[in-house]
């Protein structure tokens, strides 16, 4: 009976499992081909809520992206597009 | 006499014209020069943080609490350097503490290699580095383990880190490799209750080893909603010479070849899913701590350890699971702005040590976002188990006393 439970919720972590995998596989681009606005709101909900750029300066943003891609191990790709899509949108 | 007239109006008129051209066209030059110093400023400074206040309840007790104020200084210098410091203000218990969280200086060496020194949180994990600030915690406490007053992990220590991201086809992988003071083995001579444990306040080496560590994240798709990391770390926390030199029953006593492997697996999904209308953040860390044995004194023969002298196996875990979820994509602005979250932790300390407890807490909350950065946290917690001060108190660890004890939490938390 016991192993019956088991098997059943395995199952059912399976099944979550296969289909948050199968929700993260629908967009299969590389960051260069990405935007500023694509990276800023996949990178920055990893941690907190994605910020609104108008919140903040160039310069603060610029400070601020920096900050950031040291503490989230962002690649410089990624920091440039992201301070300059914040910079054209606040 | 009348052409006249009118030539002269007409050479008025040109000059006139001419003039305010010439005035715009500067006023156009100088606009521009002031623009371009502007975006070319090498230098910046920005006071960040967060604070957070608010009430705990519990059955016998309610306290208004200020667990934190913690104000952050930014300097950038160009586009590669970075200097970054942390002021810990906290008010718990009835003290006032005040600390440096973190200060040091970051230098972008290429992409994908950052080198950091100075006081820096310890990537040990995720929780610590980057989770713990009180408005990105989606609840008003750390996990069991994981804070800073009853940790088993290092938070922040003083070293030297190399780290950075890179891509790897449509996937991405993180790393962090440092070397720090690392921690300092408690022997027992200030507090006998607390020998064996590993204290992360060690600012000042006991030795002239160095505790060094790694993490890896991988972000295996291209989207990076999903990231696993691993972490490792490694330290011999005990001073070369023995504590207790100077007695002469215990000289043969010390903690020199003593060694410390931590290791830690982290855990996160971020994504927002259109059939459930919003978005799913589930977090989690599962934390191991394996100390050398080693012999310790005890300081009450008549408690709950017999012998003078006594060993235990030095192995400690922490687990925590997070998962939340906020409407973000229902059409209503007040909705959308809620959210549900639910976390599992637990907590073992060494059977056999004066420090040995046994805990878990089951801790729900229900959150209201006014922005990206500010947000009411209403929570509900109720933790089990036997902490340490509880265990210690008993004369059999298999008969352990235990308590429930259940909280009612209301904070506000901002990002500065």
């Amino acid at each position: 009976m016991k192993n019956k439970k088991n098997r059943i919720e395995y199952t059912i972590i399976i099944i979550l499992f296969a289909y948050f995998l199968q929700n993260c596989t629908t967009a299969k681009v590389t960051i260069a081909k990405k935007t500023g606005t694509q990276l800023w709101s996949e990178n920055c909900i990893r941690c907190h809520n994605i910020p609104t750029p108008v919140d903040f300066s160039d310069h603060q943003w610029q400070t601020i992206v920096l900050h950031m891609q040291v503490r989230a191990n962002l690649t410089a790709i990624e920091a440039e597009k992201i301070v300059d899509f914040m910079k054209t949108s606040n | 006499m009348r052409q006249k007239i009118i030539l002269i109006l007409f050479f008025i008129g040109m000059s006139t014209a001419y003039a305010q051209n010439s005035i715009q066209e500067q006023l156009d030059s100088i606009k521009v020069e002031i623009s371009t110093l502007k975006k070319t400023e090498n230098s910046h400074f920005k006071l960040r943080g967060f604070a957070q206040f608010g009430l705990d309840a519990s059955s016998d007790n309610a306290s208004f609490n200020m667990t934190s104020f913690n104000p952050i200084l930014l300097w950038r210098l160009g586009n590669k350097f970075l200097f970054e410091s942390e002021i810990e203000m906290e008010y718990m218990d009835n003290q006032y503490n005040l600390s440096l969280g973190y200060a040091n200086a970051s230098y972008l060496v290429a992409n994908g290699i950052t080198i950091k020194v100075g006081k820096i949180l310890v990537p040990f994990g995720v929780f610590g580095e980057k989770l713990h600030p009180s408005w990105v915690n989606k609840l008003s406490d750390a996990p069991l383990g994981l804070g800073h007053d009853n940790g088993m992990l290092p938070m922040a220590d003083i070293g030297v880190e190399i780290r950075g991201g890179m891509q790897l086809g449509l996937s991405k992988l993180s790393y962090s490799v440092y070397a720090v003071n690392g921690p300092r083995i408690k022997d027992g001579t200030t507090s006998q209750t607390e020998a064996g444990m590993l204290s992360y306040e060690n600012f000042n080496d006991n030795n002239k080893n160095k505790a060094i560590g790694s993490r890896i994240g991988f972000l295996p798709f291209s989207n990076s909603c999903m990231e696993i990391g691993f972490s490792a770390y490694y330290a011999k926390p005990g001073a070369v010479n023995s504590p207790f030199a100077n007695d002469t029953l215990n000289m043969d006593m010390n903690y020199k070849d003593v060694k410390a492997i931590l290791s830690a697996i982290d855990f996160s999904f971020v994504k927002t899913i259109t059939p459930i209308s919003g978005l799913i953040d589930i977090k989690s860390q599962y934390n191991n701590s394996n100390v050398s044995d080693a012999t310790y004194l005890n300081p009450d023969t008549s408690g709950m350890i017999k012998a003078a002298r006594y060993t235990f196996k030095n192995n400690s875990n922490a687990f925590y699971l997070q998962v939340a979820y906020r409407p973000t994509l229902i059409n209503n602005n007040i909705l959308k702005n809620i959210e549900f979250v639910g976390r599992y932790s637990n907590y073992n300390t060494p059977l056999g040590s004066l420090w040995y407890s046994q805990q878990s807490q089951l801790s729900y909350g229900i959150n209201y976002w006014f922005s990206w950065r500010t947000v009411l946290k209403l929570g509900y917690q109720t933790t089990s188990g036997a902490p340490a001060s509880m265990s210690m108190n008993t004369t059999n660890n298999m008969n352990m006393a235990t308590s429930t004890i259940n909280m009612f939490q209301i904070y506000l938390a901002t990002g500065l």
